[in-house]
């Protein structure tokens, strides 16, 4: 990427950790759009104007980055200057892309047979997974072996769009 | 006015501070309007002399030119449909392939695309130009109440309004000069009109059924941050609906078979309503429409209610969902929109989210009164406790794919302002330009998606396929308004172009509609005479009626007391013609014809000032 990476934990004065906490977060993000948000400088000049909007802008992208796990894992991965989302089908292991591939036909079948117990336990399990696979992340990332951390997270990537499948299947179920 | 200075002695308002700034929240809705302003952190509407507030959505324009807004406009929709137009808010941001309804006035395509014009005795007019009418009648209703142009106001919108419609809505208010603190979702002036952002912690939902819309809202307020989490509704049910269903109770009762003309189906719609408002308290209403006559108890009626209801209760089960919050943790509900005062409504919804629901501002008024509120802190009038109102957007940002696809780049419920940035790159070698197209909407395929504008990038410098990096910038501001950058990078030589979505309205559109409204200004100014004068002339004869009931017999003699009331007949027949100039006349003549009435009510009450006896006496 061409970009320079801002550092959404030094905006947010927050340690560049994977665990982060949950109220400080808030309370941090609170504070800032309390300082910057277009609101606060209705009567004020254009380019004041221009630069609360970009700041909050800023402090917005941050937030949602800081708060969802895959998008921190992202985060601290391009801070280190690797880019997550480059990969290739060998990186995953075969093991893996072929437990996707049979997760997904379940899942398609389980839809089928309108099975909402099957899909609750599916679900169970892809989120032990996908914890799992957080913990890993984390281990691997605070070791420093950050080619083995971004498998994870893109093994990370396959597991929470899996879990988005299955809610919508679930959603489809129950005909909202 | 020799009569009224009389009967109403000192009673002039004190004049508005001077430093305080005049702010007011708008709420510019389907079917009325209204105009709030706020003091000291207590907001009202304000209303007409005739104690209005609710100024209904309706422009009539007439044959000799003249603009009339409100409820003399929607009068005239009776006779004359075709220039009479209501509903303009549902045409805002909208295309015309948008409209598959029944209009009882013509539109017809733009030419230069964009949303449909409405075909008028007075010439084709913009959903834009027709509702700067209505604000500018709420502005000069502002301005006159408190005495000077405003300085600012906050506008307020349904949250799953889009770009295009908040873009629209811009539009109309600038064009009626008006300085927009921010345009605000109508749920979140709702939460704000309860005070609810002064708790500490709270999960709200906002349940607004109005005639013809019905949304609902999500929001989470934690200490003085105010967020909507997720939008529903259902943009055509409202309780223009449930008079539709009472309407076909009323029609299989009487056996009376459809198709009706236009006519007897507002009538029908009347009677509908009419019985809808009186079961909010009775028990039964008794109907009679045409030749037949029947009672519609209450039970009967909250079936019939009970299917529109189960719809809204479906969206807010959606919302739920898509918030991922269940009903426990609901903790307050604020009910809004006229059709919420239908005792079933209430208790359904209350039933469902297991908790009362909170009815005690006018769910019509809510919304106008939390506007103004804000208003009065964004105007700086009011420091301190300042809350933070933080809006998302209601629909997924993107842009055309190969293949028809739509990219989603800023998802719904993005917390705003927001800027996101994606890269795309050239598929043919030497390719110089690179045409983009945004889109609004959470379908996969363009097609069913909502366009928002096309634009193309120029003077991409000739490389290999793929070697082009293209950056394509949204920024969406607090208003939920967007502009798009697009740059090459690659180069170092950046080409941009910042756009503003097609349905909005060019800068060029803005400026000749702002000079048309001067050459129209006349006839407003027409116009607004004529009303000024019915509304005097109306002044005077309830004064003079009043002045003649207290002491007319004792102190004129029969002829004196015949000219008077011949004088406010004269005048009470013009009221209804368009002659302002007539009108006036006989209101000076009238007023004339009364000084001599006038003098001796002085006398008679300095007298009886002096020999100490009451007014109240003689009456």
């Amino acid at each position: 990427m061409i970009n320079s990476v801002i550092n959404y934990f030094d905006l947010f004065e927050m340690p560049r950790t994977f665990q982060v906490d949950a109220a400080e977060l808030e309370s941090r993000y609170k504070q800032l759009q309390a300082a910057w948000h277009p609101d606060r400088f209705t009567g004020a000049d254009d380019s004041k104007r221009l630069q609360a909007l970009q700041k909050t802008s800023l402090v917005n992208d941050a937030y949602v980055t800081l708060k969802s796990p895959l998008k921190r894992a992202a985060h601290l991965l391009a801070l280190q200057g690797v880019d997550a989302e480059e990969h290739n089908q060998a990186h995953f292991g075969a093991d893996f892309l072929h437990r996707q591939m049979i997760l997904r036909e379940q899942l398609e079948a389980l839809g089928e047979q309108e099975d909402m117990a099957g899909l609750d336990a599916m679900k169970a399990e892809v989120s032990s997974a996908t914890n799992a696979a957080l913990v890993e992340f984390e281990s691997l990332y605070g070791q420093g072996q950050f080619s083995e951390a971004k498998q994870r997270y893109n093994r990370l990537q396959f597991l929470y769009k899996l879990l988005d499948e299955i809610d919508a299947v679930e959603e489809n179920l129950l005909d909202y | 006015m020799a009569l009224l200075s009389i009967s109403e002695p000192g009673q002039s308002k004190p004049p508005a501070h001077a430093v305080r700034k005049r702010a007011v929240g708008i709420d510019l809705g389907t079917t009325n309007s209204l105009v709030a302003v706020a003091n000291e952190g207590h907001a009202h509407t304000l209303c007409d002399h005739a104690g209005h507030c609710l100024v209904p959505s309706v422009v009539h324009f007439a044959q000799d030119g003249a603009v009339i807004v409100g409820d003399a406009a929607r009068n005239r929709g009776t006779n004359d449909a075709a220039n009479t137009i209501s509903s303009v808010k549902r045409l805002m941001g909208r295309g015309i392939a948008d409209i598959d309804y029944d209009l009882p006035y013509e539109i017809v395509p733009d030419p230069r695309g964009g949303m449909p014009l409405v075909r008028t005795i007075a010439g084709d007019k913009s959903p834009v130009e027709i509702s700067a009418q209505i604000l500018r009648e709420l502005v000069s209703r502002a301005e006159t109440e408190l005495g000077g142009p405003i300085d600012g106001a906050v506008i307020t919108v349904p949250a799953y309004f889009d770009e295009a419609q908040r873009q629209a809505t811009k539009d109309a208010a600038r064009l009626a000069g008006i300085n927009v603190l921010r345009l605000l979702g109508e749920p979140t002036a709702a939460a704000v009109a309860y005070g609810l952002d002064r708790k500490k912690e709270e999960t709200v939902i906002i349940y607004d059924l109005g005639g013809g819309t019905f949304d609902v809202s999500l929001m989470r307020l934690e200490q003085g941050v105010f967020k909507v989490l997720a939008t529903g509704g259902d943009a055509a049910l409202g309780g223009d609906d449930i008079d539709r269903l009472v309407g076909q109770w009323i029609l299989e009762q009487a056996g009376i078979e459809e198709p009706l003309s236009y006519s007897r189906r507002n009538a029908l719609a009347a009677v509908a309503r009419d019985a809808k408002h009186t079961l909010t308290e009775a028990g039964n209403a008794e109907i009679t429409f045409e030749h037949w006559s029947g009672t519609l108890g209450r039970q009967e009626f909250d079936g019939i209610v009970d299917a529109i209801i189960d719809r809204t209760i479906k969206a807010c089960r959606r919302v739920l969902r898509d918030a991922r919050m269940t009903v426990g943790e609901i903790s307050d509900v604020v009910m809004v929109g006229g059709s919420t005062r239908t005792p079933r409504v209430r208790e359904r919804v209350a039933e469902f989210f297991g908790s009362p629901v909170h009815t005690e501002i006018d769910p019509d008024k809510v919304v106008a009164i939390g506007a103004a509120l804000q208003a009065d802190v964004l105007a700086g009038n009011k420091y301190g406790d300042e809350i933070l109102l933080l809006d998302v957007i209601p629909l997924s940002l993107g842009i055309e794919t190969m293949g028809g696809l739509m990219e989603k780049i800023i998802p719904r419920n993005t917390t705003i302002p927001v800027a996101r940035a994606q890269q795309f790159t050239t598929y043919k070698d030497g390719q110089t330009a690179m045409s983009l197209h945004v889109m609004q909407g959470e379908r996969e395929l363009v097609a069913d998606c909502r366009s928002l504008a096309r634009f193309e990038l120029k003077g991409i410098p000739p490389m290999v396929a793929g070697a082009a990096v293209i950056e394509v910038m949204f920024q969406v501001d607090a208003d939920g308004l967007m502009e798009v950058q697009a740059k090459e990078l690659s180069t170092g030589i950046s080409s941009s172009v910042v756009i503003k979505p097609s349905y909005g309205l060019a800068e060029k559109d803005i400026e000749r509609m702002i000079t048309d409204s001067f050459a129209a200004a006349a006839s407003d100014k027409a116009a607004r005479a004529l009303q000024e004068s019915r509304v005097e002339a109306q002044r005077i004869i309830e004064a003079l009626e009043s002045a003649l009931a207290a002491d007319g017999r004792q102190l004129l003699d029969e002829s004196e007391y015949a000219a008077l009331t011949d004088g406010m007949e004269k005048l009470a027949r013009l009221i209804d013609s368009d002659d302002a100039d007539a009108i006036h006349a006989a209101a000076e003549a009238l007023n004339e014809a009364s000084l001599v009435f006038a003098g001796r009510r002085m006398d008679s009450q300095i007298k009886t000032a002096l020999t100490g006896h009451k007014i109240q006496e003689y009456d």
